[in-house]
C-alpha cells in the first residue's frame, strides 16, 4: 500500500476503531438475503428514534446550560436519556446494526449523526 | 456484467495499463471507465484493488469516482445510466476539476482523554454532564482546526467522528496546494498539543462526487 499519511500523530490507535468492521460492512452491502428486509425496516425505525433522541438530548443539554432545571429534574432527565441510549444499543445489536447505519443524509442540513 | 470505476472527461489521456484492461464508454463529452466484472470475493483486498485503479486514473486526469461495487449489465446500460444524468455529472466533474480529497481526523492525545460515547455512570445528571463535556471538546477541536483548514480548501464536508475521535472532515484541495495543506496541519498540530491530528491523502474526491 502506498504511503497516504501526510501527517500522523505518534498514537494511531484512536483512529483504528472501525478497522475490524470492514469485512462485515463489505459483506452486508453486497449479500442480499431474506433477513435483510426485516433488518431494513428495523434500520428505518431505529433511525427515526435516534433522530428524536438526538433532538431531545440537545434540547435537554441546552436547558441545563441555561440553568432552568432543578437538580431532581436534571437527574430524571439524565436517567431517561441514559436508559434510552442503552436500549438503543441493545436494539442495534439485536438487528446487527452499527451507529453509522442509523445515520441520515439530510441534504443541505448535513448528516444526522 | 460490467464494473464501473469512474466518470472522466472524453477525450482524455490514454488509459493506464492495468489487468484486466480498462474500457471507455464515451457519452457526449464524458466517459465511463469500466472493466468486465470479475466474480471476485468482496474483501478489503478487492477494495484496495479498486482504489489502486481509480488512483492510477487520477494521476493524470480529473474524475468522479464511482462507488465501489457498482455494476451494470453491459456498455449500453452504462451509456444509458450516464446519459440520464449527463449534465449533473459534468457539473460535478467541473467542481472537482484540478483538486483531490484530503482527510483529517482528530483525537485527544496524551493525558487529555476523550470521553466515551456512552459514559458509564449511574447518575443521570452526571451522564448529561459527561455528554455535554464530550460535545464541548468536540466543538473546541472542530473550531480550532476546521476554520484554518477549510480556508485552504475549495470545499469541505464534516463527517461524524467515531469515538474516541473528536472530529473528522474531508477537504477538496487543489493538487498543487496539498503540500501547503499538510504544512498547515503540522502547524496546527504544534499549536494543539492536546490533540492528535491524522491527515491522509491525496484520495479521489469520494466525498465531493455526489451532485
Amino acid at each position: 500500500m502506498r504511503d497516504k499519511l501526510l501527517h500522523a500523530p505518534p498514537d494511531l490507535d484512536p483512529f483504528a476503531t472501525d478497522l475490524p468492521r470492514i469485512p462485515d460492512v463489505l459483506n452486508r452491502r453486497v449479500n442480499a438475503d431474506p433477513e435483510s428486509l426485516e433488518k431494513g425496516l428495523a434500520q428505518l425505525v431505529l433511525t427515526l428514534v435516534e433522530l428524536l433522541r438526538q433532538l431531545m438530548e440537545r434540547q435537554a443539554l441546552r436547558r441545563i446550560d441555561s440553568g432552568g432545571l432543578s437538580d431532581e429534574q436534571e437527574e430524571r432527565l439524565g436517567r431517561t436519556f441514559m436508559e434510552l441510549d442503552q436500549r438503543m444499543a441493545e436494539l442495534r445489536e439485536e438487528f446487527g446494526l452499527t451507529e453509522e447505519d442509523l445515520n441520515l443524509d439530510l441534504g443541505p442540513l448535513g448528516r444526522l449523526l | 456484467m460490467i464494473e464501473l470505476y469512474a466518470i472522466t472527461d472524453n477525450p482524455g489521456p490514454p488509459l493506464p495499463d492495468v489487468a484486466p484492461p480498462l474500457e471507455l464508454v464515451p457519452i457526449d463529452g464524458l466517459a465511463a471507465v469500466c472493466t468486465p466484472a470479475a466474480d471476485a470475493e468482496v474483501s478489503a483486498a478487492t477494495l484496495w484493488r479498486y482504489e489502486e485503479v481509480v488512483e492510477a486514473l487520477m494521476a493524470d486526469r480529473d474524475l468522479l469516482p464511482v462507488r465501489y461495487g457498482t455494476r451494470l449489465d453491459d456498455e449500453r446500460a452504462v451509456a444509458r445510466a450516464v446519459n440520464e444524468r449527463r449534465d449533473e455529472l459534468a457539473a460535478a466533474l467541473d467542481r472537482v476539476r484540478g483538486a483531490v480529497e484530503l482527510s483529517v481526523r482528530v483525537a485527544a492525545a496524551g493525558t487529555e482523554q476523550a470521553s466515551p460515547a456512552a459514559p458509564h455512570t449511574s447518575s443521570g445528571a452526571e451522564y448529561l454532564r459527561l455528554r455535554s463535556r464530550a460535545k464541548a471538546s468536540r466543538d473546541r477541536a472542530a473550531r480550532a482546526l476546521h476554520e484554518p483548514l477549510s480556508a485552504l480548501a475549495r470545499a469541505s464536508v464534516e463527517g461524524r467522528p467515531r469515538p474516541p475521535e473528536l472530529f473528522r472532515a474531508t477537504y477538496l484541495v487543489e493538487r498543487d496546494a496539498v503540500e501547503s495543506f499538510a504544512e498547515e496541519v503540522a502547524g496546527l498540530q504544534e499549536a494543539n498539543a492536546g490533540l492528535g491530528i491524522l491527515c491522509t491523502g491525496p484520495w479521489p474526491p469520494y466525498s465531493f462526487a455526489e451532485p
